[in-house]
């Protein structure tokens, strides 16, 4: 009897430890299992080279593939971001010689090792998938790219290497030149993980903007591929964003851990936390839509009617619904910073309200704009009664010129939060310190009014010499801002006297709410875009050079792609929120026993802990 | 029930969830979902109230040799060929272009024989084009012509005559192609439609230069200055 017990604890204890592998193993052999059972039922027919093949009782191979490879490009977002993340806080430590922040670049690094295998996990069910659905396709791809493969599979064997290094190295190479070497460690980690996020961008950009392929070595094929003309706008526009998804999910969780707090210490350290994954997130998000200018650009020179189809086709709508996600990213961040000034410095809040209210409308008025369309939903009888598509007033805002200029509005107003931000609850008291005020007020005022001019201006005169110069010359004066402005604030406050201390743990729930909020609108984007990257190719798997044929070649209407959008930003969500679990379980049992907390953080306490 | 109000349906679902659980549930993490999905149901909702346009493919051309019977029609499958299966478009710009990566061909046919286009396509190396449109020495152009009847395009020579024919038709020009070239499913290539092996030169003024290797070629109203080197 004994011994049955005994055996029964033995196997619910081997469930309970085996359980959730076996489940998932079965998973994957079911996922794996069904284009098998695909392929069986075409090799008999097959006497050809088969191009497709697809399961419609799933929902069809072209909705598999957008879940998978959505959720692949999330996740490698993810794990490419968070190097460049936890790099970035342990230099910031290491200058400083706050611990807090090499603490936190330590745990953030401690989830790439269980959000490495998810992706790759994911990148695995990927290449399956691809290479049953679309077999001909992913022949001609290999056959082009077949050298840079291999260059991919080094890669990341140097990646996993450095990883293991800088992962657990961390706790041997604190001091001294040791620090050093962990540091240069990982910038290796960053250069190999952007290699790692370039060679797929050059697969995915030569379908969208293929070259033409010549005789020659693999080799030479396979580089005048890659070097295709939307490759490093993609690549430069995906470093950044990566930036700033980290950035908003490292807020995010501190959000979601802010809220859950139960002790003072706790809610002091995520306040912290959830302020510098905001900083960063928004950090990046300020030069984002200047490399997804580029990149339109670029397209456009490639293929004027792929930028008509993106801009003012069946896409043209996708794109107010971008402005609306945003400028709701936009409104959550700045909200976030005003929430900071507001409670974590006492007495600030009367000092700070006005500016704060007249950003609030100004942002308000920009998104206002960028949402205005170009055209119209309007029946027959109601486009007669306005004389046309465009409204008689706000019409005017529907057109690029508008758009352009209020974006850059936008991020002036932002900028203008963060710097806002930075020096509440201090007294500048260098003797320059007026000049240096005044010069920057000076300089925020001009790029204003010069943006405002160049839009309006920009109605009069062809769109050639808007889209070449003054677009450019908007994006430039705000670029001029932005690097002028911050090494002066940052010489201000060096010498600045701190008149109010900075207290953390104050922030009200909506705080955390607004952080969750942030992160969910960058993978909206993320999706939304992805969307809008995949459709612009149309009816072709390789825009101009290998057609689709496939049932599933139409593009769909934006309410249904909005759907899967919302779907993949959810299982992504629960994704990472298991990927945080898995990663802090350990730590929360160590706690426990009166060790070191989950993450590491804000309070003068946790700092002394090793 | 259209798909469009399913959808709806379905997103008001979501949020519905999403309202309730932070209603009922006072727990920090299921109350975080649920705000999460109140947000994903009502971005869902504002993306099915613009105007659902799907995008179509258009029907799939196909080389019908019998319908083939003037050389206008060769002249438009050539063009329909030009444009997609025989990625001309991909480089070649009809017309001065900033973004062309390769000589623009307006009014080519009128500047080249059909003989030297023929040779141009399947043996792009005999004469390389050269980018003279900026000061100083020329430069090559950023892509290179590939063999257009081997892979990866590999137009077939039927293909091939009808692309010559639209570059004549484009320029102006009268089509020196015949319907008679065509090869029907099965039968050889007819004698006419073989191109010899070395086509003369363009048919432009062409200047000798070091060792009477180099020519250039006309540079043509159409502001296609280039260098043409024989054999390189």
């Amino acid at each position: 009897m004994r011994n049955h017990e005994a055996s029964r604890g033995r196997v619910r204890g081997w469930l309970d430890a085996w359980g959730l592998s076996v489940v998932g193993l079965a998973l994957l052999a079911g996922l794996l299992g069904f284009p098998v059972s695909g392929w069986a039922e075409d090799a008999a027919s097959a006497s050809a080279a088969v191009s497709y093949r697809d399961i419609p009782q799933l929902g069809g191979s072209r909705n598999i593939i957008w879940v998978i490879a959505q959720l692949h490009l999330l996740l490698a977002g993810f794990v490419l971001g968070v190097p460049i993340f936890a790099w970035l806080c342990e230099i910031v430590g290491w200058k400083t010689g706050e611990k807090r922040y090499d603490k936190l670049a330590k745990e953030f690094t401690k989830l790439l090792t269980s959000s490495y295998a998810t992706t790759a996990l994911f990148g695995g069910i990927l290449l399956f998938m691809l290479i049953g659905f679309y077999p001909k396709l992913m022949t001609y791809l290999t056959d082009v790219f077949f050298p840079s493969f291999l260059v991919y599979c080094a890669l990341f064997l140097l990646e996993t290497v450095t990883l293991y290094l800088y992962w657990y190295g961390w706790d041997v190479m604190l001091e001294g030149r040791a620090k050093v070497f962990h540091l240069f460690l990982g910038f290796l980690l960053n250069v190999f993980a952007f290699f790692i996020m370039i060679i797929p961008n050059s697969w995915a950009t030569f379908q969208a903007s293929p070259v033409v392929i010549a005789e020659g070595s693999s080799l030479a094929r396979a580089w005048a591929a890659t070097w295709n003309p939307t490759w490093w706008p993609v690549n430069v526009h995906r470093l950044i964003a990566n930036v700033v998804l980290g950035g908003f999910i490292c807020g995010a969780y501190a959000g979601v851990r802010y809220l859950s707090a139960k002790s003072a210490e706790e809610r002091e350290h995520y306040d912290w936390m959830g302020y510098v994954g905001n900083f960063i997130g928004v950090f990046g998000m300020l030069p984002l839509p200047f490399a997804g200018y580029w990149l339109m650009r670029e397209v456009y020179q490639y293929n004027q009617q792929m930028g008509i189809t993106l801009m003012g086709g069946f896409l043209s709508w996708l794109f107010i619904l971008q402005a609306m996600l945003i400028g709701v990213l936009f409104l959550g961040a700045n909200y976030y910073f005003w929430l900071g000034i507001t409670y974590r410095i006492p007495g600030a809040e009367m000092k700070y309200r006005r500016p704060i209210m007249a950003m609030l409308v100004i942002l308000l008025l920009c998104l206002g704009v960028w949402m205005t369309p170009h055209s119209l939903v309007a029946s027959l009888e109601e486009a007669r009664k306005l004389g046309g598509t465009h409204h008689p007033l706000l019409g005017v805002f529907g057109v690029m010129s508008a758009k352009m200029t209020v974006a850059n509005l936008m991020i002036l107003v932002t900028f203008m939060s963060f710097i806002m931000y930075w020096r509440a609850g201090k007294e500048e008291t260098a003797t320059w310190a007026k000049v240096a005020k005044a010069l920057v007020g000076g300089l925020f005022g001009v790029a204003a009014i010069v943006i405002i001019v160049l839009g309006v201006w920009g109605y009069f005169v062809p769109a050639i010499v808007r889209i070449n110069y003054f677009s450019v010359a908007q994006v430039l004066i705000v670029l001029f801002v932005l690097l002028t402005v911050t090494p002066l604030t940052a010489l201000l406050m060096k010498t600045a006297r701190t008149t109010t201390e900075m207290v953390w743990g104050r922030m009200p729930p909506r705080a955390g709410y607004a952080l969750v909020l942030n992160a969910v609108m960058v993978i909206l984007l993320m999706t939304l875009m992805g969307y809008a990257r995949s459709s612009s190719r149309v009816h072709w798997h390789i825009y101009g050079v290998m057609r689709d044929s496939s049932p599933y070649a139409y593009s769909p209407a934006l309410g249904y792609a909005a759907a899967f959008m919302s779907l993949n930003t959810f299982i992504f969500c629960m994704l990472v929120a298991f990927i945080f679990w898995v990663a802090t379980m350990g730590d929360k049992a160590k706690a426990g026993h009166g060790a070191t907390p989950a993450m590491a953080g804000g309070s003068q306490e946790l700092d002394t802990h090793k | 029930m259209s798909e469009v109000v399913l959808l709806q349906l379905i997103g008001l679902g979501v949020i519905g969830v999403g309202v309730l659980i932070l209603l009922f549930i006072q727990s920090r993490f299921p109350r975080v979902i649920g705000f999460v999905m109140i947000v994903l149901g009502t971005f869902s909702l504002v993306a099915l109230s613009v105007p659902q346009m799907a995008s179509l493919p258009p029907a799939e051309e196909k080389f019908d040799v019998a319908s083939i019977k003037t050389a206008n029609d060769m002249a438009m499958i050539g063009q329909k060929i030009f444009f997609s299966k025989g990625q001309c478009a991909l480089c070649h710009s009809i017309g001065p272009s900033e973004s062309a990566r390769c000589p623009d061909l307006k009014g080519i046919g009128a500047k080249l024989s059909r003989e030297f286009i023929y040779e141009s396509l399947t043996q792009p190396q005999a004469y390389i084009y050269l980018d003279y449109r900026h000061e100083g020495p020329p430069k090559d152009y950023p892509a290179r012509m590939p063999h257009i009847n081997k892979n990866p395009i590999g137009l077939s020579n039927n293909e091939i005559l009808s692309v010559i024919a639209f570059l004549q038709q484009m320029s102006g020009e009268p089509i020196t192609v015949s319907p008679s070239e065509i090869a029907m499913p099965g039968q050889p290539v007819p004698v006419s439609a073989t191109i010899p092996a070395r086509a003369p030169a363009p048919p432009s003024p062409a200047k000798s230069k070091a060792k009477g290797k180099t020519k250039k070629a006309d540079a043509g109203e159409a502001g296609l200055v280039a260098m043409v080197v024989h054999g390189r």
